[in-house]
């Protein structure tokens, strides 16, 4: 009886060292993952507090002016961002409006469709897609693609569509090669991986009784994927989109190559045009004068706060559908 | 169900010399089984023993897969369904499912009910209605969803999801309604209404269950198939296999000593 006592009094008191022991790691543990995250907001302060210095010359100069004007004009130091942002803008949306249909139809295939041995290697092509580094996406768009596009879709399209109203303002000529439309395709391309991965995930999601309910009402594969596996999985594709749609606003490199960088908003969309982010890239090492720089910042501002928006738009989307689609915890 | 008919029910479905491959797996071993109009059958045996497989050898829902064959004979109506010719839509049509866990379909009440109608009939807004309005009825699902209609059918409980399914293959009015395991996701008074639905059901539809719950089977059935590694062991009334089975194994199964 005694010896049980002992060891009893002895194994409490290693258990509650033991759980001292336990009880400082964990507090450690916490403080440093406390940091972590912490770090993450300091960071995000940081660059908007810098994003708001460097920009606060130009944007007390011009004031509101400054997102209306089309003027960007280094001589007379008199700067506008209407061109940038609807490049940035247009060519995103166009982009999206390529890329997100022929993503969900790849996606589709793939995990609907596809016959077994093929399943893989297109995968895989999709991925190496998505590795490729976009200075070559770059490279391809204008030596390659915009010399392509220039000699015969573009004259095909114009020919074509001379007469048809506001299509022929749209693509009006003459054929650059490179553009605004150029710079979408090439971001459409860019962005195309993104969706179909995050899209096939997410209709790899759709459990297979679901699938199986559907075909034994009757219904025809089309009918399963229409109104079946396409609205269960809406949620992550808008998601995914939203997130494509991201890069694509911020995409500097391929899109400075191709789109011609010109300061101006044209009708057509085979003008050149510019992007808020080819402006900086092209600009920036040539920037001389501190107005010059501070409406170039001014730009990388608007163009943080346009992401905001559309990640902000996003989730907002992402909330009503889920609140339509009810229950689903 | 115990109105005891003087003369044998109709074969409304009739299994002849059934064999089904996994690729080279041989999951059912040449299974001859009738299924009689306005029965309940249950099908009975241990995991593994292929009555989930034969159930879904009668829509062809194995189909989806690769590698996942039928030989042998299943007639409908004196029509053999595993024919190339036959149409797999129209047959599905034909024969309902209703699965293991609910699979409601993400959209309203209303929709998952009429969706199934509107693949193959067009009909004007009031006959739609009175259609959905009498399979959830149908379902026992009626008096609790009538004031929500347009909600999500994904807002239901469990059990009423499962009505919902099976009112769902109701709508269609199909001639065989096939049930994989159907409560064993439930609770037991959501399993209470649905034995009871199935009862009900039985009047109008040929009812196939695969149960793992032996009082399930004794309780909700007409008649028995008993299966085991692939074979059909025994098959009878069920009263009959449940108080005299003719075979050592489906009595030790029944009354629990292996499975």
């Amino acid at each position: 009886m005694a010896d049980i006592a002992v060891t009893d009094t002895s194994l409490a008191r290693t258990r509650i060292t033991s759980l001292r022991r336990f009880g400082r790691s964990d507090a450690r543990f916490r403080a440093l993952t406390f940091l972590a995250a912490l770090l993450v907001v300091a960071i995000f302060i940081g660059i908007m507090v810098a994003l708001l210095r460097g920009a606060w010359p130009a944007l007390s100069a011009f004031g509101w002016g400054f997102l209306t004007s089309t003027t960007w004009n280094p001589v007379t130091e008199k700067f506008g961002a209407l061109p940038a942002i609807y490049g940035t803008l247009i060519t995103s949306a166009l982009a999206m409006i390529v890329a997100v249909p022929v993503g969900i139809g790849i996606a589709i295939f793939l995990t609907e469709l596809c016959p077994r041995p093929l399943k893989r290697p297109i995968g895989i092509a999709i991925e190496l897609l998505a590795g490729i580094p976009s200075i070559i996406y770059g490279i391809w768009g204008l030596f390659i693609f915009a010399p392509w596009f220039q000699q015969n879709l573009q004259p095909w399209l114009i020919d074509r569509l001379a007469g048809v109203p506001v299509l022929q303002d749209l693509f009006a000529g003459p054929p650059y090669g490179i553009g605004i439309f150029t710079a979408a395709l090439i971001l459409s391309i860019m962005v195309l991986p993104f969706i179909t991965a995050v899209t096939r995930d997410v209709f790899e999601t759709v459990p297979s009784a679901l699938k199986e309910s559907a075909y034994s009402l009757g219904c025809t594969k089309w009918e399963v994927l229409w109104h079946v596996i396409l609205p269960f999985a809406r949620t992550g594709i808008v998601g995914g989109a939203m997130l494509a749609l991201g890069r694509a606003l911020g995409e500097t490199m391929a899109v400075t190559f191709v789109i011609g960088n010109a300061t101006r908003i044209d009708s057509s969309l085979f003008a050149p045009g510019t992007t808020i982010s080819a402006a900086i890239a092209n600009e920036f090492t040539e920037a001389v004068g501190p107005l010059y720089t501070s409406s170039l910042i001014a730009l990388g501002l608007i163009l943080f706060v346009i992401t905001f928006i559309v990640l902000a738009a996003a989730q907002l989307q992402l909330y009503i559908l889920e609140r339509r689609a009810g229950g689903r915890a | 169900m115990n109105d005891m008919r003087p003369v044998t029910p109709n074969v409304r479905v009739s299994i002849q010399n059934l064999s089904f491959y996994y690729g080279r797996f041989q999951a059912l071993k040449d299974i001859s089984l009738p299924l009689y109009d306005r029965k309940v059958t249950a099908f009975i045996g241990p995991s593994g023993c292929g009555k989930s497989t034969l159930l879904r050898v009668l829509n062809r829902i194995y189909e989806l897969y690769p590698n996942q064959y039928a030989r042998g004979k299943v007639l409908l109506d004196g029509e053999n369904i595993l024919d190339s010719g036959q149409d797999v839509n129209l047959l599905r049509a034909r024969v309902g499912m209703v699965f293991q866990k609910p699979t409601p379909f993400p959209m309203t009440i209303y929709d998952n009910i009429a969706y199934g109608i509107k693949l193959y009939e067009r009909l004007p807004r009031s006959v739609l209605n009175d259609r959905v309005e009498h399979a959830l009825k149908r379902a026992a699902l009626w008096n609790e969803v009538k004031d929500k209609l347009h909600d999500s059918g994904l807002s239901l409980s469990g059990g009423q999801q499962q009505r919902l399914c099976i009112a769902r293959s109701v709508a269609t009015r199909p001639e065989v309604i096939l049930l994989d395991e159907p409560c064993s996701a439930l609770d037991p008074i959501s399993t209470a209404k649905i034995e009871e639905l199935i009862d009900e059901l039985s009047n109008e539809y040929t009812i196939v269950i695969v149960t793992h719950n032996m009082q399930q089977a004794s309780r909700a059935s007409d008649y028995t198939a008993f299966m085991f590694l692939g074979e059909l062991v025994e098959f009878g009334l069920t009263e009959q296999v449940f108080t005299a089975p003719k075979n050592q194994r489906t009595e030790e199964y029944i009354t629990g000593r292996f499975g």
